[in-house]
């Protein structure tokens, strides 16, 4: 879902960084098949590397698509995307699940995160969009691959040598994002209610420790709350690369993403609340005339427009900060029924939206 | 290298076989049978023991055009247009179904990459006219329709518990969980899930809805968060509409009937948890408090721990340990009752006298989400250098 097009671009020190192991990001890659148990979020890499979260199998697993000739930039337009899948995997549209949509940056093309059926048995699978519109299903039987599995593996439910059972508990993968050399992968467990957000570096080390902050965000009096966070994004605010963090109970966080380091504890800056009836469901930034805009679809109020004036360098809270009325935001009325987002290039998003009866359509849009 | 497939004329034949599906309805376009030529035949096929596994064979190609079929010359692309299978949608147009094609025992094959799905019709379509060196002016097309029975609706499956199980629950309460009878399916959940005031009226979004959808692994459990939005203090959900469960009033739970479980089957009857909400608990569990009877020794009697208050089902079966003096963990099987208010643990053998302790992860959790140590909201300007920072608490026993 996020590009890291623009930290690369605006961070000097991230772009040798990056020259430099451009020629490792496969090594340590083994050929082969893919074993995916479920495909949750997902997110590009650099050359045309995705990262797919498999919330199941408690791991995120990069594969190398190969998909790395640069695209001729069309605009996108595929109605009823989601009668096409399901016709495309012999089965009814009610028996798919589109999880995530993210946009190759090498070549442009949209992959999907699809779940065919939706039982205990539901197969994941990759669908990408070509040129002309039809869709493929990407094989995973022999392609370059690497996997974390995320450290902090449930303990079995049952202690000591007795009978082994089956664990309830899983974490939710809810966000994923590329940023220089690490994966940021945020996580929601479906116990505990804590926020988890690990930095796993990328190539995958053979364990893939990462690192797991907890992460609190002081509201605008004087409470301090842990919540999951839904859906982030890496952003420039000056030099200082900083996260944006939309939190299930709706304010947006920002933070150093230096602060991120193994055990810590960081309080984030809330610069704006969504309010009520708001899930935010996506975010990207993009650069128009000059200003940098975060732009976020949630599940109520559309699409927002929000301007990044605001977002100077976030600092821990370490006094009240009475009523912060939040930071600008435009509603693009246009934009309706947004459930995925991500930017297509640099003048283009590309969305999933609603269309009419229960057809999904997958358009690319100008960017507001 | 040339190919001579003989194509000259072909007697197609479309069988649809008598499958264990129930009835199969089958359509051909043949063309006029001419006495001496090759006969085609295109049939679906069960895969002994699958359920729903299809594939579809067509027989009677000679062996000149199998070879042809297997050389490099032609291309994969080619396949789709020869032997494909499409669900059949109205109003859309086809797009034919991912699979593999193969050529195997004097047949080729169409071997979809799915099992074919109840209640929807399929259509085998073989396009002879697409073989390598067919002429244009060769008759075309056999074309075959499955239709997959429906299941028989057997509405089965029942919610078997929500937790926390008990009738008063904190006006903060975070999360429930709620158990089903066998795997359910997942996707617009939420459609199916009401939270009813005293007037039986639903509340207003009063869950966080999350496109993942918090499931086991099996299925059998989802986590339902309250919207902590609506929970935590000074944040705007909350100062705009208020809490979502208020003090002092009566709350239903509903599970709609409506929803199908992993096989598609509606759900038996619809579920109900009622229950009246008290006071906001804002006071993080404390061990010190918890009380405990020892069990006999030379028994297998279950110890038992007061918590003091119910805990978060799943993390307090979780989160507490028995170790002996070593630190060694004591095998055995942890169960609530009481509303989870008392912790018990069945030993695998008899308990032995000695030194034994309780363990106690400090991220255990209440039913309103304090930890131990740790309110769910934290003052921040006051006592936040106090907070425990240990991750487990040792209470210790002995067994005599």
């Amino acid at each position: 879902m996020k590009t890291p097009s623009l930290l690369a671009a605006s961070l000097g020190l991230a772009l040798l960084a990056g020259a430099a192991s451009a020629a490792n990001w496969t090594a340590g890659m083994t050929e082969g098949k893919v074993a995916l148990k479920s495909a949750g979020p997902i997110t590009f890499g650099p050359d045309g590397i995705l990262f797919i979260a498999d919330t199941k199998s408690a791991a995120i697993v990069a594969i190398a698509t190969g998909d790395t000739k640069a695209g001729a930039g069309k605009a996108v337009k595929v109605d009823g995307i989601n009668t096409k899948v399901a016709a495309l995997l012999g089965t009814a549209a009610d028996q798919i699940l589109i999880a995530d949509l993210a946009v190759n940056p090498a070549s442009q093309t949209p992959y999907l995160a699809v779940t065919r059926g939706r039982g205990a048995g539901a197969t994941p699978v990759l669908v990408r969009v070509k040129g002309d519109g039809s869709l493929e299903v990407v094989s995973l039987d022999k392609v370059k691959h690497a996997r974390a599995d995320l450290p902090d593996a449930p303990v079995e439910g049952v202690q000591g040598d007795g009978k082994k059972q089956s664990n309830p508990r899983q974490e939710s993968i809810t966000d994923l994002a590329f940023l220089e050399d690490r994966v940021l992968v945020a996580g929601l467990s479906n116990e505990e209610f804590s926020s988890t957000l690990r930095a796993i570096p990328f190539p995958f080390q053979k364990i893939a420790n990462g690192t797991s902050v907890e992460i609190y965000h002081g509201a605008h009096g004087k409470f301090e709350t842990r919540s999951p966070i839904r859906t982030f994004v890496p952003f420039m605010v000056g030099k200082e690369p900083q996260l944006l963090a939309a939190y299930t109970c709706t304010p947006l966080v920002q933070f150093p993403i230096s602060e991120l380091k193994p055990g810590a504890k960081i309080k984030g800056k809330t610069i704006a609340e969504l309010g009520n009836r708001n899930r935010p469901l996506d975010m990207i930034v993009y650069k128009k005339d000059g200003k940098d805009w975060l732009l976020l679809a949630n599940s109520a109020r559309g699409v927002m427009k929000i301007t990044t004036d605001d977002m100077v360098n976030a600092e821990s809270i370490t006094t009240p900060v009475p009523g912060i009325k939040g930071t600008k935001y435009e509603t693009i009325e246009a934009w309706k029924g947004v459930e995925q987002l991500d930017k297509l290039d640099a003048n283009n998003a590309l969305v999933i939206r609603k269309g009419e009866g229960d057809a999904l359509n997958l358009e690319s849009l100008p960017l507001p | 290298m040339r190919w001579r497939p003989a194509l000259a004329g072909l007697l197609f034949v479309c069988i649809a076989d008598a499958l264990e599906l129930g009835t199969n309805s089958f359509a051909a376009e043949p063309p006029l049978p001419s006495p001496g030529f090759t006969a085609v035949f295109l049939r679906w096929v069960s895969v002994p023991k699958e359920t729903n596994r299809l594939t579809v064979e067509v027989s009677g190609l000679s062996r000149d055009t199998l070879s042809a079929l297997q050389a490099p010359e032609w291309a994969a692309t080619n396949w789709p247009r020869l032997l494909a299978v499409f669900v059949e949608q109205p109003g859309t147009e086809p797009l034919s179904m991912l699979g593999e094609h193969r050529i195997e025992s004097g047949l080729l094959r169409f071997v979809p990459a799915f099992p074919l799905e109840p209640g929807l019709r399929y259509r085998a379509v073989f396009d002879a006219g697409q073989l390598p060196g067919a002429p244009s002016t060769t008759a075309g097309k056999v074309t075959s329709i499955l239709q997959i029975p429906v299941q028989r609706e057997r509405s089965t499956t029942t919610v078997t518990q929500v937790y926390p199980s008990a009738d008063v629950l904190p006006e903060n309460l975070l999360k429930f969980y709620v158990h089903f009878s066998a795997p359910m399916s997942r996707g617009n959940i939420y459609e199916h899930i009401r939270l009813l005031n005293a007037a039986n009226q639903p509340v207003n979004l009063p869950f966080l809805e999350l496109a993942e959808e918090l499931w086991s692994t099996d299925m059998l459990r989802l986590t339902l968060f309250i919207d902590p939005g609506r929970i935590k203090r000074e944040v705007k959900p909350l100062e705009e509409i208020g809490p979502a469960l208020v003090a002092g009033q009566r709350f239903t739970l509903l599970i709609g009937g409506n929803w199908k479980d992993a096989n598609g089957h509606r759900m038996k009857h619809a579920f109900m948890k009622r229950f009246t909400v008290g006071p906001p608990d804002r006071e993080p569990p404390d061990p010190q408090r918890w009380g405990y009877q020892a069990p006999p020794i030379r028994t297998r009697e279950p110890l038992a721990i007061d918590l003091a208050e119910p805990l978060d089902s799943a993390l307090a079966l979780r989160m507490i340990h028995v170790v002996d003096e070593s630190g060694r963990a004591v095998p055995g099987q942890p169960f609530l009752t009481e509303r989870e208010r008392i912790w018990k643990f069945l030993p695998q053998h008899s308990w032995k006298a000695g030194h034994y302790s309780l363990v106690v992860e400090t991220t255990i959790e209440d039913l309103a989400g304090n930890n131990i140590g740790k309110p769910f909201e934290v003052d921040v300007f006051e006592g936040v250098s106090k907070r425990l920072e240990r991750t487990t608490v040792k209470l210790p026993f002995e067994l005599r």
